[in-house]
């Protein structure tokens, strides 16, 4: 094939973009002066051209893994039905594209036939994005794919049924602290270790430096990538060199298991906290982080009772008490993060007692103009 | 009570050990890590001629397994005609285990692949017209939201600013190198909606917005109140700044320009009778992100500005300041905030058209993870189950 490989080190970019648009897009670029939406994940743009374009939004599979198979029969009901064009939206999902309704509802039933929902628009569940946790991460502490499966298996009906909810409503998850899944989504479920790591006395010398000397010039990546600083490296007697990790500063994140592997976590103690009112858009009170509900409950595959339970119980409340288009994380700003564990009478501790600030984010930080 | 695999396997939502099933993926290494409840892989590694980024190598503990995945450009908007993915599809069968994952988290399309076939796999991916990429501490793949393509709000084209920054010569000689302490992300995102989350997950983040009020028309808005029952009263108390007020006893309303916080409540509800402003702006924010030393944050605000384009120096200067100042693994936000984030971008005022503006909010530090005594954990285990309970779970 190529003949000078040092010519792999220009990365090929698949600009611009309108190589990549179907005709029908194309000519009606920046075009859009309306939008209509019909029942279940199916939105009418409508161009100052009078053309007409249809996406049907298909939910995705955990972590958005598919066969090369299933996507091909994607594109064959695609091909059949629509103009010839997919979209992966950010969260996972699929959008096929048509440019009439009752070709829309055709794609609607084919995608249904192979076990495919459609939906997820206006004031229903947009999706529950997720990392990738055991299928290829080293990192993951549970499984988010199989946590996603299980919530959608119980919440799914939110994404097919239209207006079932107060407002949109997103949720992440993550297989582990560092969050890859997002904390900008409505409800957030995070997998961690839930204590202090332990190391094996003796392997902890491969991830340090071999003579306690050294510990002058360099600091140990181990020790360095801690952000509480809770790990500190010492030389011991004999000259060679030792850490120790202060329990009541750890805060449990692993970021010293991703640079070695002879930190150990004790999987018995493994759990899933749970995080509220994170959203990106503007909207309501605008955009924000996701702030701790509760720490730490356990984590019981394969139906993961607790977790579902627990979801169950605060969408529920939302849906009583919510106010018309007011998403989960305007509600729960709303009301306090306080005041909601109180009623759910659940146990505080440092590490769920922090509620949300008056602060405003996104671009409420420029004065208004 | 039947094992984790079988059970994901069914239940009502599409299944990913489905699709899985259907493809050359080892499973054996996923069924391994349900059962012992950690994951299986470690770092592994993997040699392609000339390619420093966009593959990462797994391999098991126990060492059956092998796992190599690639991270691929996608086109702006993530839009595809259904014969260029099908020559994606079947590349990645001919050099591939034929699993994709069409979104991953950095917004790149992601292949496992055949290790053996890999160092091949790259020109023919090459003759698609697009790249392996966006892994390591460099750049990586920029996410803008559909914008223009699919989109009434976006107020520029979301799709040409990733492309012109993907393209801007200092980057895209850069897209090979992993010199740099960490990742570096750009997201473009059409309006305040910020479908691209470019307000928290990106070092530098552009929002399409506009100056003062929204735009009302305002015989469409008495037309849409007669014919489809839009309410003064619902965009009155449905504004989160408090900026409409009914004009007098009438049809109309009035907005509040120095009130108006670009919601896009009033816009949502009577669209097109209320469009974004005419005067388009685009906010600049920076030191975003989810991994970082100091934890998650929220971008802080730079200033407006009128093109895209016109942040290209600001952006090139702060790498500077951070690749001089930051250890290994600390992201431009985590530098920001140890300089001290309005004094940095002061100090390189003069790389942008206009004057800094905006105050920056102050974060608590997010800590999702947590250390409990046996006590503790208890205490929250009790308060599941009797959840539970209430549910008959």
């Amino acid at each position: 094939m190529s003949t000078n490989l040092a010519e792999r080190m220009k990365k090929r970019l698949p600009v611009p973009y309108t190589d990549s648009l179907p005709d029908e897009i194309k000519r009606n670029l920046g075009r859009w002066v309306d939008r209509k939406f019909h029942s279940n994940g199916i939105i009418e743009h409508i161009s100052e051209s009078g053309e007409h374009v249809f996406t049907i939004k298909v939910g995705g599979t955990p972590n958005a893994r598919f066969s090369s198979d299933t996507l091909r029969k994607f594109a064959g009901i695609e091909d059949k039905y629509g103009i010839k064009a997919l979209r992966f939206t950010r969260s996972g999902n699929i959008e096929f594209i048509a440019d009439n309704l009752e070709n829309s509802m055709m794609i609607k039933s084919e995608v249904e036939k192979m076990g495919y929902r459609t939906g997820g628009w206006r004031n229903s569940l947009w999706s529950i994005s997720s990392c990738t946790a055991y299928l290829s991460c080293t990192t993951a502490v549970v499984d988010s794919p199989s946590i996603t499966k299980v919530l959608y298996d119980n919440f799914g009906k939110y994404f097919e049924d239209e207006e079932s909810l107060p407002a949109k409503l997103r949720i992440n998850v993550s297989g582990c602290p560092t969050a890859c899944g997002g904390l900008t989504s409505d409800i957030v479920v995070v997998g961690h270790y839930g204590d202090a790591p332990s190391f094996d006395p003796q392997k902890i010398g491969l991830c340090l430096p071999r003579k306690a000397e050294a510990l002058k010039v360099a600091v140990p990546e181990v020790v360095m990538v801690c952000p509480v600083k809770c790990i500190t490296a010492f030389g011991k007697e004999d000259g060679s060199v030792g850490i120790n990790i202060d329990r009541g500063k750890c805060i449990a994140c692993g970021r010293c298991k991703d640079v070695c592997d002879y930190i150990t976590f004790d999987s018995k103690k493994t759990g899933i906290s749970i995080l509220v009112g994170g959203k990106s858009s503007n909207t309501g009170m605008g955009p924000n982080l996701a702030r701790v509900l509760i720490p730490w409950i356990p984590a019981n595959p394969p139906n993961y009772g607790e977790l579902v339970s627990v979801l169950r119980k605060i969408i529920d409340m939302w849906k009583k008490d919510g106010a018309a288009g007011e998403r989960f994380a305007d509600y729960v700003r709303r009301i306090g993060l306080k005041s909601l564990q109180e009623t759910l009478e659940i146990p505080v501790t440092k590490w769920n007692n922090s509620d949300f600030s008056e602060s405003q984010f996104g671009i409420r930080q420029f004065a208004q103009r | 009570m039947p094992g984790t695999l079988d059970y994901q396997e069914n239940g009502e939502w599409p299944s990913h050990i489905t699709e899985i099933r259907k493809t050359r993926y080892p499973i054996e290494a996923y069924t391994k890590g349900l059962d012992a409840k950690e994951t299986q892989w470690f770092g592994g590694s993997a040699k392609i001629r000339y390619v420093y980024v966009g593959f990462i190598a797994r391999r098991t503990k126990d060492g059956k397994h092998s796992e190599l995945h690639f991270r691929i450009y996608q086109p702006s908007g993530q839009i595809y005609k259904t014969d260029a993915l099908r020559k994606i599809l079947d590349f990645s069968d001919d050099y591939g285990l034929g699993l994709l994952e069409v979104m991953g988290q950095t917004g790149g399309l992601i292949i496992s692949m055949d290790p053996e076939k890999a160092d091949e796999a790259i020109d023919v991916l090459r003759s698609l017209g697009t790249d392996v990429g966006d892994t390591g501490d460099t750049f990586r793949d920029f996410a803008s939201c559909v914008g223009p393509a699919l989109c009434e709000y976006a107020q520029y084209d979301t799709l040409a600013a990733r492309d012109h920054y993907m393209t801007y010569e200092p980057i895209y000689n850069n897209l090979s190198n992993q010199m740099f302490p960490f990742k570096v992300k750009l997201k473009f995102s059409g309006c305040p909606m910020d479908c691209s989350r470019a307000a928290h997950r990106a070092d530098f983040g552009f929002i399409g917005m506009w100056k003062g009020a929204p735009d009302v028309d305002e015989n469409l808005l008495k037309s849409k109140i007669r014919k489809e029952g839009i309410k003064i009263q619902n965009l009155v108390q449905g504004c989160p700044s408090g900026a409409i007020t009914q004009d007098g006893n009438s049809d109309g309303i009035r907005i509040d320009p120095e009130k108006c916080q670009k919601s896009m409540n009033c816009i949502r509800y009577a669209f097109p009778a209320i469009k974004p402003g005419k005067e388009k702006k685009i906010a600049l924010l920076a030191g975003g992100n989810i991994k970082g030393r100091f934890g998650p944050k929220m971008a802080k605000p730079v200033t407006i500005l009128d093109d895209y384009k016109d942040a290209e120096d600001f952006i090139m200067k702060i790498i500077n300041i951070w690749e001089e100042d930051a250890p290994h693994k600390d992201r431009i936000g985590d530098t920001l905030v140890k300089l001290g984030f309005s004094k940095t971008i002061d100090s390189v005022k003069d790389t942008l058209p206009v004057e800094p503006e905006g105050t920056p909010s102050g974060q608590k530090r997010i800590i999702n993870s947590a250390v409990l005594t046996d006590a503790e954990r208890e205490r929250y285990s009790v308060w599941a189950k009797k959840i539970m309970n209430e549910y008959g779970e």
